[in-house]
C-alpha cells in the first residue's frame, strides 16, 4: 500500500490520538508537550468540568503517582490516574488556565514581580526536595502563571529526562543540586537585563559548575533572594565597600535624615546662641 | 475473549508477538529479523541511495539489493550495538558507507582506476535531505506495513465493516466524508462510526508498535522510536 504525504501524517496523527473511550473524559484539543508525552485538553464528563489530560508515551505511571504525592499550592494538583485501551498510562490533572512563564515574562513586570514568580518556583521545589523528589527539567516552559497570578510548577521529572540544555546542570548525576542550578538558570532567565548585581550572583552561585559550590538547598537561594530584597548583603556576592555604604544609606534613609534633621537643629542652635 | 477488548490484552497492553533484534540474534533466529528489516527498510534504503548518490531507478535498485545481501553475507546485523546508536541511525550510516564504496569503485572503473573517489555533496537545494527523505520513507514503509497487519487482522476476525470504515475515512487522499454519511452509507449509527474508527486507529497503533517492536534493540530503543515517530 502507498501512502501519500498527507495520508501518511493524518495517520500518524490519528494514531497518536488517545482513544478515550470508556473513561470519564473526552478529548478537546492538543495544549502542548512535555517531557514524557503530551497533553491535552479534555472534559470530565462526570464533574462536567475541563481538565488536563497527560498521555505518557511509555508505562510511566510512576510519574502521577510521583507528583500526586506533592500537595503543595505550586504544584500541579493530580485528580486520577489510568491506562488507555492500548497500554499507555494517562493522569488527569487540574487545567491551568494561564501563561508559560517565558510567554509571562513577554509582558512588561516589575524586578518585584519577576522574584516573586522565582519564590513561588523555590518554595515549589524546596518541598519537593523534602519529600524526596526531583524535579529534573525546572525551565520557564515548565513554570505557568495563572489568571490571578498563582504560579504552578509542571513536569515532574521522570528518570527517562534529560533535562534541556540551557537550564540542565553538567553533573554526571541528577540530584538535589541539580535543580538549584536549574533555579539559578530560571533566576538569570527571569532577571531584566538591568538588574542588580546581587542578584545575577545569586544567580552565579546557583548556577556554579561544581555542584557543592551552589547553594545547598532551594530554602538557601531563596533566603539569599530575601535579603536581597530587605537591603541586606547576600551571601553571594562580596559587595565593594562604596556599594556596601549605597546600601546602608538605602536602608537606613529614614535615621539618616533624623540624625542630619538633629545635627542641623543644634548647628542652628548653637548659632543663635553665639549671635 | 472478546476480541474488540483482546486487542488491549488482559492488562491494556498490545500483546508482543515480534522478538526484538537482539532477541532473535539471541534465540537463534536471525533469518526472521533479517526479513522484517529488509520488508521496513527496503524502500527508505532505495530512496536515500537515490537522492544522496544521484542514482537512478535500476542502479539505486542494484546497489539496495547489493547491500542487503552484503549486510547478510557479512553479519551486518549481529555487529550492531544497541549501546551506540538505534539501529535505524546504524543502518542508514552503513549504507552511506556501502554506496560510497561501490560508487567510488564504478567511478575508478569509468576513468580508468586512476582517480580518486570524491564523495557526493549534498543536494544544494532540495526540498529534503537525502537523510529526511530515508526518515520520511521509513515512517511511511512502517505505517504501509501496519495497514497489512490491520486488513489481514481485520479479515481474519469479520471486522471488514471497520475496516471499510476506516480506509473510508483515514485513508482519504481529500474530502474526508463526515461521520454521518458514513453513518447512512453503512446503515450504523453515528456512534459506531466513531468507535469503529477509535478501534482501528488504536488497533493500527498496536501493529506499528509491534512492527517497530521487530526492528529495535530492546525496549528503551523502542519508547525512542515511538516517540519520535509520534512527534
Amino acid at each position: 500500500m502507498e501512502l501519500s504525504d498527507s495520508v501518511l501524517d493524518h495517520l500518524r496523527h490519528v494514531a497518536a490520538l488517545p482513544d478515550l473511550a470508556g473513561t470519564r473524559y473526552e478529548l478537546e484539543s492538543e495544549i502542548g508537550r512535555g517531557g514524557m508525552g503530551v497533553v491535552y485538553a479534555a472534559r470530565d464528563l462526570q464533574l462536567d468540568r475541563r481538565v488536563a489530560l497527560k498521555v505518557l508515551d511509555i508505562a510511566l505511571a510512576g510519574e502521577a503517582q510521583l507528583i500526586a504525592r506533592l500537595e503543595h499550592p505550586a504544584i500541579v494538583p493530580i485528580y486520577e490516574t489510568g491506562m488507555l485501551p492500548d497500554g499507555r498510562a494517562f493522569y488527569t490533572m487540574k487545567l491551568v488556565e494561564g501563561a508559560r512563564l517565558d510567554h509571562y515574562l513577554a509582558g512588561s513586570h516589575s524586578l518585584a514581580e519577576r522574584l516573586r514568580v522565582i519564590r513561588r518556583v523555590g518554595e515549589a521545589l524546596a518541598f519537593a526536595h523534602t519529600r524526596g523528589s526531583i524535579h529534573r527539567d525546572l525551565k520557564p516552559q515548565n513554570v505557568m502563571v495563572g489568571a490571578f497570578g498563582e504560579v504552578y510548577v509542571m513536569d515532574w521529572g521522570v528518570d527517562a529526562v534529560a533535562g534541556t540544555p540551557a537550564f540542565r546542570a553538567p553533573d554526571a548525576r541528577l540530584d538535589q543540586r541539580s535543580d538549584i542550578y536549574s533555579l539559578g538558570a530560571l533566576v538569570k532567565f527571569v532577571l531584566p537585563a538591568s538588574s542588580p548585581p546581587a542578584l545575577r550572583a545569586i544567580a552565579t552561585k546557583a548556577m556554579s559548575a561544581d555542584p557543592t559550590a551552589r547553594y545547598p538547598d532551594a530554602t538557601a537561594l531563596l533566603a539569599d533572594i530575601e535579603r536581597f530584597q530587605e537591603g541586606l548583603a547576600v551571601e553571594a556576592w562580596s559587595e565593594p565597600l562604596w556599594h556596601r555604604l549605597r546600601r546602608f544609606g538605602t536602608r537606613n534613609a529614614v535615621l539618616l535624615w533624623l540624625l542630619a534633621a538633629y545635627a542641623s537643629v543644634k548647628f542652628l542652635l548653637f548659632f543663635l546662641r553665639n549671635l | 475473549m472478546d476480541f474488540d477488548t483482546s486487542i488491549g490484552g488482559p492488562h491494556g497492553h498490545f500483546p508482543s508477538t515480534q522478538l526484538s533484534l537482539v532477541e532473535a540474534a539471541s534465540a537463534g533466529v536471525p533469518n526472521e529479523a533479517i526479513d522484517r528489516v529488509i520488508a521496513l527498510y527496503w524502500k527508505p534504503v532505495y530512496r536515500f541511495i537515490r537522492l544522496k548518490f544521484h542514482k537512478d531507478n535500476e542502479d539505486a535498485k542494484d546497489l539496495t539489493q547489493g547491500f542487503f545481501t552484503a549486510a547478510i553475507q557479512r553479519e551486518f546485523f549481529a555487529r550492531f550495538d544497541p549501546g551506540k546508536a538505534s539501529f535505524r541511525t546504524y543502518l542508514r550510516m552503513a549504507v552511506e558507507r556501502f554506496a560510497a564504496n561501490e560508487h567510488a569503485a564504478a567511478h575508478r572503473q569509468k576513468r580508468g582506476g586512476d582517480v580518486e573517489f570524491e564523495p557526493v555533496e549534498e543536494q544544494a537545494i532540495a526540498a529534503e535531505s537525502p537523510e529526511q527523505a530515508f526518515e520520511r520513507e521509513w515512517q511511511r514503509q512502517l505505517f504501509a506495513l501496519a495497514l497489512d497487519d490491520l486488513r489481514a487482522h481485520c479479515e481474519g476476525c469479520g471486522k471488514q465493516l471497520e475496516f471499510r470504515i476506516f480506509e473510508a475515512y483515514d485513508l482519504a487522499e481529500s474530502d474526508r466524508p463526515s461521520y454521518a454519511a458514513l453513518a447512512v452509507l453503512h446503515g450504523i449509527a453515528e456512534t459506531s462510526v466513531t468507535n469503529h474508527l477509535a478501534w482501528a486507529r488504536r488497533t493500527l497503533r498496536g501493529f506499528v508498535t509491534e512492527r517497530l517492536r521487530g526492528v529495535t534493540a530492546g525496549e528503551r530503543e523502542l519508547r525512542e522510536e515511538m516517540r519520535r515517530l509520534w512527534n
